[in-house]
C-alpha cells in the first residue's frame, strides 16, 4: 500500500508497462504515452486520469502541445525505484522528449524486441552515480543493452555489444562534441563503477559504439566532430532524430 | 413624345416597389446590414445556404437568454418587442449607434442569417437554372467563380492547424476539407465512417495530382482507426499491406513516407518487403504452394499445356512428399530430382508411376523454376510471416521487370489470402492496397478477391493512373469499379466519365429567356427539368494537385485532401558508408574485429542517412 495513496494500487498490465518507463525518462508528453501504450488519445487520458486519481502520477501543461505526465514520490515508490520526485525541468522538456521519441522508435523495431534489448536511461544512469552527481563525468541519453542470446529468435550481428545514444537537438561546440564522443567511446567501466575502473588501458571499451540523433541545426557539428576522432569515427553512427521528437513549437 | 399610359402606370409600379423596398430596408436597418453581410460572406466563401441557416440557429441561445433577461428584469416581454423601436430613437436622439446595436443585435441578427440564407438560396437557384445573371454566360461564370471561392475556403481550413484531424471523436476518418458536395452532406469536412476505409475502394489519379497523399492519408486513417478498435476490444489488430507496383527509387522515397507516417498514425513496426524484410512462401498450406509455385511460372496456351500439367504434377510430387513441404527455394529445388522423388515415393507404386512419367521433364522443370526464384529474389524465402508487422510495404519492380512483378504480387496476394483465412480471434483487420495496379494487372485477378475478400474480412484498396490502369478488360474494370463499395476517389484524369457515370444524374432546371437588347432580357422564358451527371466530369478534369472527388452511393463530395506531416523522406542506403580510419590513437584499444553493420537496422529504426 502507498502511504498517502487513497486505496490499495494494483498495477495493471499498462501501468507495469507504462509507470517504469515513465520513470526512467522523467516525464513523457500524452502523445508519446499513446503511442507507447497503443491507446487512443482519449483512452489514455482516461489513464492518465485514474493515475492522477491515484496520486501516481501529476500531469500539467508545461511545454507546447500535450500535457507532461510524470511521477509522483508514491508512484516512483511503485515501480520501484529512487529517483528524486520533480517535475520535468522546463529547460529540459525538448531534450527529454527527444530521447523519448528515440527509445519509442527503436522499441518499435521488432529487430529491437528479438534481439532482447534493453534501454538503460540517463536518469538510472545518474542514480548509479550515487553520491557522485555533479562529476565531470559525461552520460549519455541512454544506453541500449543487446544480449549475447537473445530470449527468442536468432541474435544480431551485434549481440554483446552495449551502444550509447545522444540526442542533439542544439549545437554545441565542434571540440565539445568531439570531446564528448571520445569520453563515451572510450570508457570501460560501468557508471557508478569507483574512479579507477571508469577508463582501463588496454579494456575493451563500454560502448561499442555512439548512435547520435541530430536535429538539422546539430547536424553539421556532430558530422565535423566525428571526423575530428580519426580512427573512433567508425564507431560513430549519425542519423535524424524522427519527426515526433520535436516539441509542437519546434515542428 | 407623349408616353402612353400602360408605360407611365409600368414605371410607377416599379418606383413604388423600389420605394417600398428601400423602406423595409432603412426600417429594418439592423436586418438588413446582417442580411448583406451574411451574403458578401456566402458569395465569398463559396458556402452554401444552409450554412446561413445553421448560423441563425446556432443565434438562438442568445434569443433566449435576452427574452428570459428582459423577462425578469422588466416582468414582461413588452421591452423585447420595443427593442427596435428603442433602438432607432437611440439613433435619432443620441447618434448612440452602440446602444442601438446592442438593442437590436439578438433580434437582427438571426434574422438577418436566416433572410440571407433565403436570399441565397434564391440566387444560386436562379443561377443554377440559367435564370439569372446579365449575360448568357453569366451562369457559368457564376459557377467556375464560386468553385473557385470554394476552393480557396477549403484551402484555407485545411492549412489551419489541427482544423482537419485524421479521425474525429468519433472515429470517423477525414479526408480533407469539402470544396463542394452533390449528393453527400454539406459539411466543412469530407468524413467517412471508419468502416468505409476497410471496404473496397478505388483511387484513379494521374502522376502529380496528390494520389500519394490522399493515399498516404488513406493507410494511416486505416491503421489509426484500426488500432482505436483494436485497443477498445472490438477487433482484433490491424494490418495493412501495401503493394506499390512501379519501383524504382520512387517507390523507396514513398516506403520511407509511409513508414513515418504510418508511426504517426500508431504502427509500432512497417516492414519494408523485400529491402528490409523477408516473408516465407513456403509458409502456404501445401494445396496453395502448389498452386502459387505452378502460377509463378507464366505458361503458354494450346499445346503448351501439356508441359503445365505435368509441371503442375511434379509440384505437386515435390511439395506433398512424405516428411512435409519444402522450407526454401533450395530444398525444394533440390527436391526436382529424379532419385529423390523416387526415393520418398518408393513405398507408393501410383506416385512412383508418375515420378517415371515426369523424369524427362524434371530437368527443364528444375531449370525453370531456378530462373524464377533467381529473379525473385531472397525477399520470398523467408524468414518472416505478415503477423509480424502491422504494416508490410511491399515495392515490386513493375516498371524494371514486369514479369517479375507480377509473379512477386501473385505470391504476396496469395501469402495474404492464405493469412486471413486462418481464423482468428479476434479476426484482424485487413487492408490491401495495391498501388499503380496497371503494372500487374495482367496476371493478378485483383477482381476475383475484390469480390471474396469482404467475407474473410479484408478490404482491397486498387489505384490506378487511370481508368484504363485498372484492368486489361473493360469487364473486368466495371466489375471492380461497382463492388467498391467503400467509394471512388478520383483525382485528376482526362477520362473520368465511366466512374463519373456511376455516380448517376440528377435532375437540373434548364431556363431559356429572350434577349430583348444588349443586355436585357424579357420577362418570360420556359424551363425544363432535364439530366445531368452527379459528379461532373469537366470539374474531375480540372482538379487541381491536391483535389480529390469522392464517389459514393450516388453523390460525390469534392475535397481538398490535408496533407500529412511526416519527416522528411529518405533515400535508402545502397551500402554502408566506410570510413577510413585516420588521426590520433585512441586512448584505449578499439573493439579487435571490425564492428558488425548496423547500417541497416538503424536504417529501419531512424531513416537512412545520406
Amino acid at each position: 500500500m502507498i502511504p498517502g495513496a487513497p486505496g490499495p494500487v494494483t498495477l495493471a498490465d499498462q501501468d507495469a508497462a507504462a509507470l517504469p518507463f515513465l520513470a526512467d525518462m522523467y516525464g513523457l508528453q500524452l502523445d508519446q504515452l499513446t503511442a507507447l501504450l497503443g491507446l487512443t488519445s482519449r483512452q489514455c487520458r482516461a489513464l492518465v486520469a485514474r493515475w492522477v486519481s491515484r496520486q501516481l502520477v501529476e500531469s500539467g501543461t508545461l511545454s507546447p502541445g500535450p500535457p507532461w505526465v510524470w511521477l509522483t514520490r508514491a508512484g516512483l515508490r511503485a515501480v520501484g525505484t529512487r529517483y528524486p520526485a520533480t517535475p520535468p525541468a522546463l529547460p529540459r522538456l525538448a531534450h527529454l522528449r527527444a530521447v523519448t521519441a528515440v527509445r519509442l522508435g527503436l522499441e518499435s523495431v521488432a529487430a529491437y524486441r528479438d534481439g532482447g534489448a534493453h534501454w538503460r536511461s540517463e536518469r538510472h544512469l545518474r542514480a548509479r552515480q550515487g553520491g557522485r552527481v555533479g562529476g565531470r563525468d559525461h552520460l549519455p541519453d541512454g544506453e541500449v543493452h543487446w544480449p549475447d542470446t537473445p530470449s527468442q529468435g536468432p541474435a544480431p550481428a551485434w549481440a554483446g555489444e552495449c551502444w550509447a545514444i545522444e540526442a542533439e537537438l542544439t549545437p554545441k561546440t565542434v571540440a565539445r562534441t568531439a570531446a564528448i564522443m571520445r569520453e563515451v567511446l572510450t570508457r570501460t567501466g560501468d557508471y557508478g563503477c569507483p574512479a579507477a575502473q571508469a577508463r582501463v588501458p588496454g579494456e575493451p571499451p563500454r560502448h561499442a559504439r555512439v548512435v547520435y540523433l541530430c536535429s538539422p541545426a546539430a547536424t553539421g557539428t556532430v558530422e565535423r566532430a566525428r571526423d575530428a576522432l580519426g580512427s573512433l569515427a567508425a564507431r560513430v553512427e549519425i542519423r535524424a532524430l524522427p519527426y515526433s521528437a520535436y516539441l509542437a513549437s519546434a515542428r | 413624345m407623349i408616353p402612353r399610359a400602360g408605360t407611365v402606370l409600368r414605371v410607377a409600379a416599379r418606383l413604388v416597389r423600389v420605394g417600398a423596398v428601400l423602406a423595409v430596408i432603412i426600417g429594418l436597418l439592423p436586418v438588413a446590414l446582417v442580411a448583406a453581410t451574411g451574403m458578401a460572406v456566402a458569395w465569398r466563401q463559396g458556402w452554401r445556404p444552409a450554412r446561413l441557416y445553421r448560423a441563425a440557429g446556432r443565434c438562438l441561445p442568445m434569443v433566449a437568454v435576452w427574452l428570459v433577461g428582459t423577462a425578469l428584469a422588466r416582468h414582461s416581454l413588452w421591452p423585447a418587442a420595443d427593442a427596435p423601436r428603442l433602438a432607432w430613437l437611440a439613433i435619432w436622439r443620441h447618434g448612440d449607434l452602440l446602444a442601438a446595436a446592442v438593442l437590436t443585435a439578438p433580434v437582427a441578427v438571426p434574422v438577418g442569417l436566416l433572410s440571407a440564407g433565403w436570399a441565397w438560396s434564391r440566387r444560386l437557384a436562379a443561377m443554377a437554372a440559367g435564370a439569372g445573371g446579365r449575360s448568357p454566360a453569366a451562369a457559368a461564370s457564376f459557377d467556375a467563380r464560386q468553385w473557385r471561392h470554394q476552393v480557396r475556403a477549403a484551402r484555407a481550413r485545411i492549412a489551419a492547424p489541427g482544423a482537419v484531424p485524421l479521425l474525429t471523436a468519433r472515429g470517423d476518418f477525414v479526408a480533407g476539407a469539402v470544396i463542394r458536395a452533390v449528393g453527400h452532406p454539406q459539411a466543412a469536412l469530407t468524413r467517412l465512417p471508419a468502416d468505409r476505409i476497410r471496404s473496397h475502394q478505388i483511387v484513379i489519379g494521374g502522376t502529380g495530382t496528390g494520389k500519394s497523399t490522399l493515399l498516404l492519408r488513406l493507410w494511416a486513417g486505416f491503421m489509426a482507426a484500426g488500432l482505436a478498435r483494436h485497443a477498445a476490444g472490438v477487433a482484433g489488430p490491424p494490418l495493412l499491406v501495401v503493394l506499390d507496383c512501379k519501383g524504382g527509387p520512387d517507390a523507396r522515397r514513398l516506403a520511407d513516407r509511409a513508414r513515418r507516417v504510418l508511426r504517426e498514425a500508431g504502427a509500432r513496426n512497417v516492414a519494408v518487403w523485400p529491402d528490409a524484410a523477408c516473408l516465407s512462401l513456403w509458409d502456404l498450406p501445401p494445396g496453395q504452394l502448389v498452386t502459387t509455385l505452378v502460377d509463378l511460372v507464366e505458361h503458354g496456351t494450346g499445346g503448351a499445356a501439356y508441359y503445365t500439367d505435368v509441371m503442375e504434377a511434379v509440384v505437386t510430387l515435390a511439395v506433398e512428399a512424405p516428411g512435409g513441404p519444402p522450407a526454401s527455394a533450395a530444398g525444394f529445388l533440390a527436391r526436382l530430382n529424379n532419385g529423390w522423388l523416387e526415393t520418398v515415393y518408393a513405398g507408393s507404386a501410383e506416385q512412383l508411376q508418375l515420378v517415371r512419367s515426369a523424369a524427362r521433364q524434371l530437368g527443364d522443370i528444375g531449370l525453370r523454376f531456378r530462373a524464377v526464384f533467381r529473379r525473385l529474389g531472397a525477399g520470398l524465402d523467408g524468414p518472416g510471416g505478415l503477423g509480424a508487422a502491422d504494416a508490410w510495404y511491399c515495392i515490386l519492380e513493375g516498371t524494371a521487370e514486369m514479369a517479375v512483378a507480377e509473379a512477386q504480387a501473385r505470391a504476396l496476394v496469395d501469402l495474404l489470402a492464405s493469412y486471413v483465412t486462418v481464423p482468428r480471434r479476434p479476426a484482424r483487420q485487413v487492408l490491401l492496397a495495391v498501388d499503380e495496379f496497371s503494372a500487374v494487372a495482367r496476371r493478378l485477378p485483383i477482381w476475383q478477391l475484390f469480390e471474396r475478400a469482404r467475407s474473410l474480412g479484408l478490404g482491397v484498396q486498387v489505384s490506378a493512373q487511370s481508368w484504363q490502369g485498372l484492368a486489361a478488360r473493360e469487364d473486368d474494370r466495371y466489375r471492380l469499379a461497382t463492388t467498391a463499395e467503400g467509394g471512388i476517389w478520383l483525382l485528376r484524369t482526362p477520362y473520368p466519365e465511366p466512374l463519373v457515370a456511376l455516380a448517376g444524374q440528377r435532375p437540373a432546371v434548364d431556363s431559356s429567356r429572350q434577349l430583348t437588347g444588349w443586355l436585357r432580357w424579357s420577362r418570360s422564358g420556359s424551363s425544363r427539368l432535364h439530366l445531368v451527371p452527379v459528379a461532373d466530369p469537366e470539374l474531375v478534369r480540372g482538379l487541381d494537385t491536391g483535389q480529390a472527388a469522392y464517389l459514393h452511393r450516388g453523390g460525390v463530395t469534392f475535397t481538398q485532401i490535408k496533407r500529412l506531416v511526416a519527416g522528411a523522406a529518405a533515400l535508402p542506403a545502397e551500402s554502408a558508408r566506410t570510413r577510413a580510419p585516420a588521426g590520433p590513437t585512441p586512448a584505449t584499444a578499439p573493439a579487435a574485429a571490425p564492428l558488425p553493420d548496423v547500417t541497416g537496422f538503424l536504417d529501419e529504426v531512424f531513416g537512412s542517412w545520406p
